[in-house]
């Protein structure tokens, strides 16, 4: 979606806009989804991955419109995400920025909303997370908050919803009474405020209209600090080009008498005015019992205990996912069997009978089917843990603790999320790499990804290998694609032009995750999921069924020969079901019993994989099933995430590393 | 030992402008000059790394170096030198006094140009760096001496970084990256690194910058992250990043009455 036009939008049909923003990991997003609900719109600027959500709400008979920013330190163009956050609430004209800040961080988090004050905006901040900051000690005088900061300050508990009403209340009231809370700039020291009200006072008589309509002021307080959107839009004006020399003298005079660059200066400025304001508001008993969430913390961050929790919770996820996701499963088969496949596939055949185009409908029907039996059930259990862990702040713990053997791979701790997710289905994790900063790193990440077995992949290893090799073999198959992660990534890492990002991530104590705001993600990712992969999971399966029904999928065979008899050593046919595994790649197995039992004779179609292929044979077919391109909604979204050219790249080359392992263990299959 | 073979014949600059030196040697010189200042093993990757060249042609140029006895190149701890490029055990550079010496007057002229830049020229400190790499290599002894007199002789370059004086002697400054830390050691930030003003400004963003305390909790071992905790926050550092802050023992000074990040100052804002 266009962003301006979505901002366009909201404005007509609410009577005020409010902005959300407030550092990560400050509760603003649990905020966010208790004042809108799920009726979330996200925007996308061009060529940047981080998002805009936009909602639409009502609070006391007034349509509200909430455009919520991504979660950010400061407003700068140093990265993509403050620069999205920035462009948000510039392009978006909010009546009011609401900022939310984290009690027990109050420095740090004033120094964004002081920025908003820079940008010239009404201001309403939420003192969030009070609840723990007391717990931990720190108690916080609101109301001399709100005077030094002149803005009015609620105090919120979001997890539990506690006065969000009044913060509303607050934000609609100073949206109303705009003249009553004016915005009052807060002053620099003496030697920089003097040389921004002249640097702006030149702005004003020179320039007629100024980017996104702001303050002569908030320009000037941007070109100091050398903000290259700014720089580079002054750059285009002849009358910017000379302000833009002016204000590069006073940048470097005022380098000149401190030691340090203006924007560090002005970003000390800053710090400095955050944190004598937090140290006037707030009292702190010095010592006190360290939290139980502090001590556990404590524990999965240090190295010597956080290696076997980290272990330990990986099992117990896997646990979960796959006691957890199987009864889900055979739920929702017996489900979608008993009210829906069955009676559909009789009402089909009595409307249209059992000829090639009921028959197509119901391979589409069923496709639909194995969303919701194969892939849905994991990818629920899956998301749930997944949010816990994000919400609760272990996934930090355990970037934290992976980092170094990230770092190895050209990658740093936070790409363990997308990794992880991966296990359960490789979309979101696709989807999942745009936390990460660089295009080098997404690169990397969705590479490795696509070799991550999901689930439907597991359940192939599993049916196939497990069960008719051996479990001794299908350990070998789940170790060799591990070592192809790895592999792969030092492998990239090397060749890659750039060097990783180095990990910068703020780390918090463990917080109690809320309810509601689990099954919020979860169910914005399985939306995603079946946005994205169930139209091209049912498509390809009507592909299938055509193929099949029609007799087509015969004539395939032959010009596979080749590639499958000599080189893989694996029957014709079982090409065939590589080759359509692409489509729906959990039915891997049971298509090529399906083609087998019309293609060579003797088989049926009540016949084992022993019956016509050697378990040396099922090894390769299920090792190469496993490796090259996960599935058609997978290249769907790499090709969104990372363009043509290079998903293109990743998906031939693992096309070429399965075929290249496939002969390999061809060769190893016939020397023994 | 080739590496000390010649060392002591060659006691003068002059051999430079005799056309031995070449300006990538010099560069390579001065880099391990600054590299060796910051690491206690520093291996022909890293130098690689620092120089954005590939190992190969960093070995090529180490070799160079130590056939013209500007560097010895030798095992860890057994201080035998051995002939570059020959084993595979790791093993350490490091400057013999004659390259030391070269190293140590490229770092005066740049610096001494960089001053000039910035004060006399009134460039930006990034321009001042960028013409001070080439103003370095063709600045004559008397020059440099010159330079110095009119400048006044100043101690330390625009950035801070201490200027080494006519024979080669530099202030010591007891500082070292954050990442040599150990957990529950204490510092203050002395400068974070401007090679990527971008990082540098991110940074600044988070309150991580001069003169602010900092308290390493928890260090990961194999050269993991680090925990690093500022003000009332903790931030998970890559080692990388954690390389390019510097700091010294001792609380801030200029500290304000904020438990944060405060201004230089100590002045309140409003």
């Amino acid at each position: 979606m266009q962003v301006l036009e979505e901002l366009e939008k909201l404005h007509a049909r609410a009577d005020y806009v409010f902005a959300l923003a407030g550092n990560p990991n400050v509760g603003k997003s649990t905020i966010f989804g208790r004042i809108t609900g799920l009726g979330v719109m996200t925007a996308n600027y061009p060529g940047m991955t981080v998002e805009l959500n936009l909602a639409l709400t009502e609070f006391e008979g007034r349509r509200l419109g909430i455009v919520d920013l991504p979660g950010t330190y400061a407003l700068g163009a140093v990265s993509e995400d403050q620069l999205v956050a920035r462009r948000g609430v510039l392009q978006g004209k909010p009546d009011v920025v609401i900022v939310i800040l984290d009690a027990n961080n109050l420095a740090r988090n004033l120094y964004l909303l002081l920025q908003f004050l820079d940008l010239g905006f009404p201001v309403v901040a939420a003192l969030n997370l009070v609840d723990q900051a007391e717990k931990s000690g720190i108690h916080t005088d609101v109301g001399l908050l709100s005077e030094y900061l002149g803005v009015p300050v609620v105090p919120t508990v979001g997890v539990r919803g506690d006065g969000l009403n009044q913060l509303m209340a607050q934000a609609v009231e100073v949206a109303e009474l705009k003249e009553e809370y004016p915005v009052i700039p807060f002053s620099y020291a003496m030697d920089i405020e003097t040389r921004l009200r002249r640097l702006a006072r030149r702005i004003q008589g020179e320039m007629k209209d100024l980017p996104y309509g702001i303050s002569p002021r908030a320009l000037a307080i941007l070109l100091l600090e050398e903000d290259r959107e700014f720089v580079e839009w002054m750059q285009g004006r002849e009358e910017g080009r000379k302000i833009l020399e002016y204000a590069r003298r006073l940048a470097s005079e005022i380098e000149g008498e401190h030691g340090e660059k203006a924007p560090v200066i002005l970003a000390r400025e800053r710090h400095g005015i955050a944190g004598s304001i937090a140290e006037g508001v707030q009292v702190r008993q010095e010592y006190r019992k360290p939290l139980l969430g502090e001590r556990l913390w404590e524990y999965t961050t240090s190295f010597r205990t956080g290696l076997p929790i980290l272990v330990l919770a990986l099992g117990a996820v896997f646990g979960a996912l796959f006691w957890g996701g199987g009864e889900l499963a055979s739920l929702f088969s017996r489900f979608w069997e008993n009210l829906v496949s069955n009676p559909l596939g009789r009402l089909l055949d009595s409307a249209l009978g059992a000829n090639l185009l009921s028959r197509t409908i119901l391979w589409g029907v069923d496709g639909l089917g194995a969303v919701l039996e194969i892939a849905l059930p994991y990818l629920l259990v899956f998301y749930v843990i997944l949010a816990v862990m994000e919400d609760s702040g272990y996934l930090n713990a355990v970037a934290f603790l992976t980092d170094r053997l990230m770092h190895r791979l050209g990658l740093h701790g936070r790409a363990i999320i997308p990794m992880i997710t991966a296990v359960g289905c490789n979309v979101p994790a696709v989807m999942g790499t745009r936390v990460l900063s660089t295009r080098r790193e997404r690169v990397i990440a969705c590479a490795l990804i696509v070799l991550v077995p999901c689930s439907a992949r597991v359940a192939v290893i599993m049916g196939g290998v497990a069960r008719f090799v051996g479990w001794p073999y299908a350990l070998l198959l789940f170790a060799v694609l591990l070592l192809l992660v790895v592999g792969a990534g030092l492998l990239l890492n090397h060749v890659l032009p750039g060097e990783s990002a180095g990990l910068v991530m703020e780390m918090f104590p463990f917080r109690a995750p809320s309810l509601a705001n689990i099954a919020r993600k979860t169910w914005l990712r399985i939306r995603d999921f079946l946005y994205i992969a169930a139209p091209l999971i049912v498509a390809g399966s009507v592909a299938l069924g055509l193929l099949y029904e029609s007799g087509w999928i015969e004539h395939l065979v032959g010009p596979l020969r080749p590639l499958t008899e000599w080189w893989l050593g694996i029957p014709a046919v079982a090409g065939l079901a590589l080759v359509l595994g692409f489509l729906r790649k959990e039915l891997a197995l049971a298509l090529l019993v399906v083609l087998a039992a019309r293609v060579i004779p003797g088989v049926t179609e009540s016949s084992t994989l022993l019956d016509f292929m050697t378990r040396g044979q099922i090894f390769t077919f299920v090792l190469v099933c496993s490796i090259y391109i996960p599935c058609v909604a997978t290249l769907a979204v790499l090709w969104r995430e990372l363009g043509p050219r290079d998903s293109l790249l990743v998906a031939a080359s693992t096309v070429v590393l399965a075929l290249l392992l496939g002969g390999l263990s061809h060769l190893v299959v016939a020397l023994l | 030992m080739p590496g000390l073979a010649r060392e002591g014949e060659v006691r003068d600059m002059e051999d430079r402008s005799a056309g031995m030196l070449t300006e990538k040697m010099e560069e390579y010189l001065e880099a391990l000059f600054k590299l060796g200042r910051e690491e206690s093993a520093l291996t022909p990757t890293r130098l690689a790394e620092y120089m954005k060249v590939t190992p190969p042609t960093a070995l090529d140029m180490l070799r160079r170096l130590e056939k013209e006895g500007y560097i010895r190149y030798q095992g860890p701890g057994t201080g035998k030198g051995r002939g570059v490029g020959s084993g595979k055990a790791k093993r350490i550079i490091v400057l013999t006094p004659k390259g030391e010496r070269v190293a140590r007057t490229l770092i005066r002229r740049h610096r001494l140009s960089e001053r000039f830049l910035t004060d006399m020229l009134g460039l930006d400190w990034e321009s001042a760096h960028r013409e001070a790499c080439r103003l370095e290599h063709v600045i004559s002894p008397e020059v440099e001496e010159k330079l110095s007199k009119v400048l006044g002789n100043p101690e330390t370059c625009p950035h801070g970084y201490p200027i080494p004086d006519e024979n080669g002697n530099m202030a010591e400054e007891e500082i070292k990256p954050l990442c040599d830390f150990c957990p529950d050691e204490k510092g203050c930030i002395a400068r974070v690194e401007e090679e990527e003003p971008q990082l540098l400004q991110y940074l600044a963003s988070l309150g991580v910058m001069p003169d602010v305390d900092v308290e390493v909790t928890e260090v990961a071992p194999f050269g993991g992250p680090l925990l690093v905790r500022i003000g009332d926050a903790q931030y998970a550092l890559g080692r990388e990043v954690a390389a390019k802050i510097w700091t010294r023992k001792g609380p801030g000074r200029g500290r304000g009455r904020g438990k944060g990040p405060g201004p230089r100052r100590g002045h309140a804002g409003r």
